[in-house]
């Protein structure tokens, strides 16, 4: 620890402490303009000049970075420090009149116009060096540096050319103090309402808002330091040094007696549905993006906007996106017309806006959901019975312009209409998750038509598997809502700990054994096993049946060329004997 | 070493090369000689050697015959065959090509009896004029490397730091830290890896400066063995030699003298066969002035961009590549074979109490003997100007000094009698910088001098830090108002604000000198700048916007017959008349060029 006095103030820091940093601790603030706390200090814009005494010695330096030694004395507001900084900062004013933190600084020390001639009025970079420094030091890219010398000095990639060092990461812009750098979309792609709400996907991020748990992660194709090696700037920042980038996905080995699967399911991609026009026209969002917009903790603080900022004057809602329809999924979600109504009802309590409910049928299955519907039809929500064919923002109209217009044929007046809007919500369904066919096969379970995990009995055994052991809770099964979902979670659990609870286990008696004697080694049955309940015995050089993993499905029997695969209480002698009896009744 | 046994010679040619006489035909009068000296038949007897720079630049190109150290200057190729015949073949020294000093009447044949090499004690310049710089076998007789046999085989690196401190010597590239001092600290960093690094700045970019140069062109081998000394004190095991690339012929013997000690063992592994490494890279610089500051000098040789970084941490903490790392100018490492071979103690023993040694100087501007001196610490300006420079040419009255290039300050008159050291001269605004040295006589204005100086600091500045990019050229745009008489006494004000903050706020050496030419001209001329901007005239003339240029009618018809001359020079047409008439000066029309005051052979056209 060293004692430093700093205007007259005295306290103890830790060695290697910076004077600014020792300052800041007493709340002496000290203007800065080329310093960052993430990056190292560069003393360029000598602005946050101090004079110091060491050993009766009096000099001006930086505090950014000269560190404090024992019985130093440092001023920051010494007559000779303001007339320096003043001057400073007066010239910088000349250089980048328009800076916005020169200005103020400039304000803040009584400059009204710089004494010396400005050249460029809209200029504002004070070549503070912040830019690339940080392109260097935290992204590693090294993708800009300056150019010339003196006054001529600026900001270039190499030759003034695009740099294929560039890496695109814009932290260069977001270290620009001034504002002096910015950045263009090069490649044509249009800001849609989703990302302009969410913003550009920041490499660290929560899945959703209101997510549980609430716990942020690291996107590894978006984060600089897996492009770099550099950056890991969030790690500096965590006070709990909680960030590791060296954590790896790795694969855990875990005993256990029954399995439920619950892996939930997709939201339907609206970007398959190009007439629907999402991706393409910013005010057309998914549920799921409405979800966000309108959660109170989210982008817009909870209100309802337009990817312009204003507050829509009108509404739809689209049902069924991808569900009930030949060319995507036949089945119904089952959840969206619940939420829709949900949404439609939310829009009327938080604007003025007209809703537009384009519904094919609408099925409030459960309690209390109908009466719901009936609140909404009093509201003025406006339903409309009808498939929408075509969002588009083709105006025909003067009405129609820099509108939504959605093309839909209404079934119940048998016309087909074409109504402008400002928003559209697609209600879009639900798809098994990502990685359902591989689900499947890893548990060895069965998927019915809908690519749904296909339960044993649709109401003797609606939580179990034709595996044993294993059961199915939500949305991996079919779609269904959080009620349900709950419910079935709480049969699943139960299934499972009654198989756990068990002190004695009954097998199926019909099972298939191996003949030691008849078996070939042929291996044919092992691989035809639905079950995987054949190994085979290399030290033997035959097959041989786990009885707790056959189910008796004969299979193998069938298929067993050498006759040794035989089927419990369906042996050949018993089944011949069978049909003997009974030719001699 | 084959060359060992070369032939003896009864007579050796000593033919400058340095940089000036080269210019002056110094290879063509050598291939003369040899021409001659074959055509003679004297090829056998007289031996043609080339040296470094001589020193004596102003009267070159030169010839030193030695023995007998005969010293022939401003000589050309049509002299030589009377040189030859009459010195060489007849045995009598030819007095015609001999220095005449301007007050006396007979020349001074022998070298060591010249005025401008009386008075000067060679150190660093131990060698000039007595070597060929890319013989190795030349530097190896005159006792070279044998102070590097010594350091390796009977001295442990601290008793070579011990004797270098001892000796007192500092820092020969302008700021004046002490070597010993300097090694030490270096020798004391710990390094992660135990690498260590050794630098040898030789970017000299002062206008008007040539020290460096001189000794990388005459003498390499001095640099190289008082690297090798200075590695072997650190334990370093890598070396740097900074060159600008603008010096092509140091660039060409630096490569030359390495390339030699490498093949004779004197550099690369197993040194001398004492187990000691060293090995030592070129790098040229591309030209930056900055590049000179220490830590620019060293981001240059990393790769990066040449900048310098605020110090703490300083190299021999933190250098090259974050290793510790020593910095020492070129004439710094030339001083320490000497002072290995001779002791501490006999260094200490010439100079100051605060500055010991020699310093090289580059004596340039309005004097008689340009060229570079070696002199002792401690002698006084009016030694070197008067004595070994020859006073000022057309007997014009000297005005001031300006030392340490643009980062010094100027000297007045009046300080005549200042001994020069570190101390004095930064007691009087400037420095001793690497020893540039431009005498100006009363046809000097000092505000142009300043401007002159501050433009070339103004360019060269890296534009790293506020005060020195946007201060100097702020400074830069009030002197040049100035000096075309559109000052105010407000830009006075508002210049010294800027200089003070310039030199106290800036990050590194460039920025903290660069006002030094400002503020001793303000402070020890301040009269003329106040002429410049109240009556709006320059006394030295100077200032060509602040001139008005008028025709004496009667000197112009009487004398010059209205030659019209003038007029068909003038660019801007403001002279009319038509010849054999007097002409007359448009003073709406003239743009102030000068041209016709140049042109006139009358000196019927005056400046007021």
């Amino acid at each position: 620890m060293v004692t430093v006095t700093i205007d007259g103030k005295k306290i103890q820091v830790e060695e290697g402490t910076t004077i600014l940093q020792a300052a800041k601790k007493l709340d002496i603030s000290i203007p800065t303009l080329c310093y960052h706390p993430l990056i190292e200090p560069y003393a360029a814009c000598r602005v946050c000049l101090v004079e110091v005494s060491v050993r009766g010695r009096k000099d001006l330096i930086t505090s950014c970075n000269n560190k404090v030694q024992d019985g130093m004395e440092v001023e920051t507001a010494s007559p000779r420090v303001l007339r320096s900084r003043r001057l400073n900062v007066e010239m910088l004013l000349a250089r980048a009149p328009a800076a916005e933190p020169v200005q103020r600084l400039a304000r803040e020390m009584g400059i009204d116009k710089p004494r010396f001639p400005i050249k460029d009025p809209n200029e504002k970079c004070i070549l503070c060096g912040l830019c690339v420094r940080a392109c260097e030091q935290v992204v590693g890219a090294c993708a800009i540096s300056f150019i010339d010398r003196g006054t001529e000095r600026k900001v270039m990639p190499p030759f003034g050319e695009p740099s294929e060092a560039c890496i695109g990461c814009t932290a260069c812009a977001h270290f620009c103090p001034t504002g002096a750098i910015t950045y263009e979309d090069k490649y044509g792609r249009q800001v849609i309402h989703s990302e302009l709400y969410l913003g550009p996907s920041t490499a660290i991020r929560v899945p959703i808002r209101q997510a549980v748990p609430m716990v942020p992660f690291i996107d590894e194709s978006a984060c600089i330091h897996f492009k770099t090696g550099k950056c890991q700037l969030c790690v500096k920042v965590c006070d709990r040094q909680a960030v590791n980038h060296e954590m790896k996905e790795e694969e855990v080995e875990v005993e256990v007696g029954s399995i439920i699967l619950a892996t939930g399911f997709k939201p339907f991609d609206a970007r398959r549905i190009p007439a629907y026009g999402y991706g393409r026209l910013p005010n057309v969002i998914t549920a799921l993006e409405f979800e966000h917009l309108v959660n109170a903790s989210g982008p817009t603080g909870g209100k309802i906007l337009l990817a312009s900022g204003e507050e829509p004057k009108s509404v739809g809602i689209v049902h069924c996106v991808g569900s009930r329809d030949e060319n995507y999924n036949e089945y119904c979600s089952r959840v969206c017309c619940m939420y829709s109504l949900k949404f439609a009802h939310l829009i009327k309590e938080k604007t003025e806006a007209d809703i537009y409910d384009f519904y094919i049928d609408m099925r409030c299955f459960g309690k209390g959901y109908e009466e719901f519907y009936h609140r909404l039809l009093e509201e003025g929500t406006k339903f409309i019975r009808g498939r929408v064919s075509e969002i588009t923002d083709l105006a025909v109209t003067k009405e129609e312009e820099g509108k939504l217009i959605i093309r839909v044929e209404d079934t119940l007046l048998g016309v087909v209409r074409r109504i402008p809007v400002d928003m559209v919500i697609l209600a879009t369904g639900l798809e098994p998750s990502v990685d359902h066919n591989q689900l499947a096969k890893t548990f060895n379970i069965s998927c019915s038509q809908d690519t749904f995990f296909l339960e044993r009995h649709p109401k003797l055994a609606p939580v179990s598997t034709f595996s044993d052991g294993i059961f199915l809770a939500g949305c991996c099964q079919a779609p269904r809502d959080i009620p349900d979902t709950v419910a079935q979670a709480g049969g699943a659990a139960a299934e499972a700990l009654a198989l756990a609870d068990k002190a004695s286990f009954s097998l199926e008696p019909v099972t298939a054994e191996i003949d030691e004697n008849l078996c070939s080694g042929c291996q044919i049955c092992v691989g035809l096993c639905p079950f995987t309940a054949i190994t085979f015995d290399r030290e033997k050089e035959i097959s041989v049946i786990n009885d707790a993993l056959c189910k008796g499905c004969g299979t193998c029997v069938a298929a067993c060329p050498s006759g040794a695969a035989q089927q419990k209480h369906f042996r050949d002698r018993q089944i011949m004997a069978e049909i003997e009896g009974l030719l001699l009744v | 070493m084959a060359e060992a046994k070369e032939k003896l010679y009864r007579t050796h040619l000593m033919v400058c090369a340095g940089t000036g006489c080269v210019s002056n035909h110094a290879f063509e009068i050598k291939e003369a000689l040899e021409k001659e000296i074959k055509r003679q038949g004297l090829e056998n007897e007289v031996k043609v050697v080339t040296t470094g720079c001589n020193g004596f630049c102003e009267r070159g190109p030169l010839l030193v015959v030695q023995p007998g150290n005969i010293f022939y200057q401003t000589l050309s190729v049509k002299d030589v065959p009377l040189l030859v015949e009459e010195h060489l073949l007849k045995g009598r020294p030819v007095k015609k090509f001999m220095y005449q000093p301007p007050e006396e009447k007979t020349p001074v044949p022998v070298l060591s009896e010249i005025n401008f090499f009386k008075k000067q004690v060679l150190v660093a310049l131990r060698n000039r004029g007595l070597i060929d710089p890319e013989k190795i076998e030349d530097y190896i007789a005159r006792d070279g490397y044998k102070a590097l046999v010594k350091a390796l085989t009977q001295m442990t690196p601290e008793e070579i730091i011990q004797e270098i401190t001892v000796s007192g010597l500092r820092g020969r590239g302008g700021a004046g830290f002490p070597t010993g001092l300097k090694w030490q600290l270096v020798r004391n960093s710990p390094s992660p890896n135990g690498e260590k690094y050794l630098v040898c700045n030789g970017d000299e970019g002062d206008p008007g400066a040539f020290m460096d140069r001189s000794i990388l062109e005459a003498d390499p081998h001095s640099v190289i063995e008082g690297m090798l000394i200075g590695a072997k004190a650190i334990g370093a095991t890598q070396g740097f030699i900074y060159v600008r690339n603008e010096y092509p012929l140091a660039v060409k013997r630096i490569y030359i003298a390495l390339d030699r000690a490498r093949s004779l063992g004197l550099l690369g592994h197993d040194i001398l066969g004492t187990g000691f490494d060293f090995d030592i890279r070129v790098v040229r610089g591309a030209g930056a002035f900055v590049c000179g500051e220490e830590t620019a000098l060293l981001a240059s040789i990393e790769g990066r961009l040449g900048e310098p970084r605020p110090r703490p941490p300083y190299p021999a903490e933190k250098g090259l590549w974050g290793k510790p790392t020593c910095i020492n100018n070129v004439e710094t490492w030339a001083n320490v074979p000497v002072i290995i071979d001779r002791g501490g103690k006999w260094f200490a023993s010439i100079g100051t109490p605060t500055s010991k040694g020699t310093k090289v100087f580059s004596l340039v501007g309005k004097i008689n003997n340009t060229g570079l001196v070696e002199v002792p610490m401690g002698i006084t300006l009016r030694e070197i100007i008067y004595d070994i420079g020859g006073g000022i040419p057309g007997g014009k009255k000297f005005k001031a000094v300006q030392t340490g290039g643009p980062s010094g300050g100027c000297i007045p008159a009046e300080k005549i009698d200042l001994p020069i050291d570190y101390e004095s001269l930064t007691e009087a605004g400037s420095m001793m910088g690497s020893g540039g040295m431009v005498v100006m006589d009363e046809d000097t204005c000092m505000v142009d001098v300043a401007r002159y100086f501050l433009s070339f600091t103004q360019d060269e500045s890296c534009g790293k830090c506020t005060p020195c990019r946007e201060g100097t050229k702020a400074m830069l745009d009030i002197l040049t108002r100035i000096t075309e008489g559109k000052g105010t006494e407000e830009d006075l004000v508002l210049l010294e604000e800027l200089a003070q903050t310039v030199k106290e706020a800036s990050l590194c050496g460039l920025g903290k000198t660069a006002p030094n030419p400002v503020l001793t001209t303000l402070r020890y001329f301040r009269d003329e700048y106040i002429t410049h901007i109240r009556d709006k005239k320059c006394p030295a003339h100077v200032c060509r916007q602040l001139n008005v240029y008028t025709i004496d009618p009667q000197i112009c018809l009487e004398k010059g017959h209205g030659c019209d001359v003038c007029r068909r020079n003038c660019a801007s047409e403001a002279i009319t008349g038509a010849k054999g008439e007097s002409h007359k000066i448009d003073q709406a029309k003239c743009i102030k060029c000068g041209v016709c005051f140049d042109v006139c052979n009358f000196g019927a056209v005056r400046v007021e």
